[in-house]
């Protein structure tokens, strides 16, 4: 099968939904974080969601840093 | 990790925590190692004012693939909020590193940064496209890094139609929305903006124009050429300014 289109890959092989259901939105110590859930049931950090320039110097905010 | 399974219990994290530091030191430095390439990172005291971060892609009412770097607009309005109530912050400096996306979610960060009442400052970095453009001029000052480039064409929609002609008239009222906010908070002239939008030739079959770092200043459309140290020095300039003000006012 040969595609030509404009359109995005998504749009036509629809991404794996099960990687949505990992990831979400969490509140750890006052703040908000976007979290992947670990095979082993604990969290890995994606994102810091915050606009305090300082939260990204917290060692505990650092992305890739496990929780739980 | 897997130690947290064997021992589940509240008190016994605790306890673990104490006796064993050592080894949670260890792995705590092995994961910093592992993610950043280093072990401490520098510590600072409590900032007047804070950083938003707008980069990837502007994501509004879709849900884009987990594969695309996004900024959602419902993690940023309330933070946005959050700045306006907060008596600590007295000033925003709005990064922008953004290829565009959803029109709305973009006017709505747009329209809500431009209705602060505190100092805000812009700095484009890498690209600020498309709907970066309204983003980048909403603040009070805004600032480009010569690298930095901002595409400005006109506006596309992606998806089933419903309704073609109707489709067609509302696109255009969206786009003419997108023009006022530009024109209205930037320096730029109507007729200028509306020229570069539908200008042919500059971008490889396709209508509009890139505008690179120093012309987007030429034109009118960004305030000035600069980085981290013009924002800071601006931001602050406008945090005193307002309080200058604000004493003015009382006396």
């Amino acid at each position: 099968m040969i595609l030509y289109t404009p359109l995005a890959k998504e749009d036509i092989f629809p991404s794996d939904l099960s990687i949505y259901a990992k990831r979400q939105c969490i509140n750890f110590k006052n703040k908000t974080l976007y979290v992947e859930k670990r095979n082993d049931g604990t969290y890995q950090l994606l994102q810091l969601l915050s606009t305090d320039p300082n939260d990204f110097l917290n060692d505990q905010f650092q992305p890739g840093t496990i929780i739980e | 990790m897997d130690k947290y399974k064997k021992e589940p219990t509240y008190q016994n994290k605790e306890q673990e925590e104490q006796t064993e530091p050592d080894q949670n030191n260890a792995s705590s430095l092995v994961e910093k190692i592992q993610q950043l390439g280093q072990t401490n990172v520098v510590q600072a005291p409590d900032t007047n004012v804070h950083v938003l971060s707008i980069v990837g892609q502007v994501e509004g009412h879709i849900q884009l693939p987990p594969q695309n770097k996004t900024t959602k607009y419902e993690h940023i309005l309330p933070q946005l909020i959050a700045i306006e109530q907060n008596p600590k912050i007295e000033g925003l400096v709005v990064l922008l590193n953004t290829v565009g996306g959803d029109v709305e979610a973009g006017l709505a960060l747009s329209e809500m940064i431009a209705s602060m009442s505190k100092p805000t400052v812009s700095i484009v970095l890498g690209g600020g496209h498309s709907i970066g453009v309204p983003i980048a001029v909403s603040t009070n000052y805004s600032f480009i890094v010569p690298t930095a480039t901002m595409t400005i064409h006109p506006i596309r929609l992606t998806g089933m139609v419903i309704g073609v002609p109707q489709t067609f008239e509302y696109l255009e009222k969206m786009q003419e929305r997108v023009i006022q906010f530009v024109v209205g908070h930037s320096n730029i002239k109507e007729e200028l903006f509306k020229e570069l939008m539908f200008a042919k030739g500059n971008l490889t079959r396709d209508i509009g124009t890139n505008v690179v770092g120093t012309d987007a200043v030429n034109y009118g459309l960004i305030d000035g050429v600069g980085g981290v140290k013009d924002a800071m020095v601006k931001v602050n300039e406008l945090i005193n300014l307002a309080k200058e003000n604000e004493t003015g006012a009382i006396q």
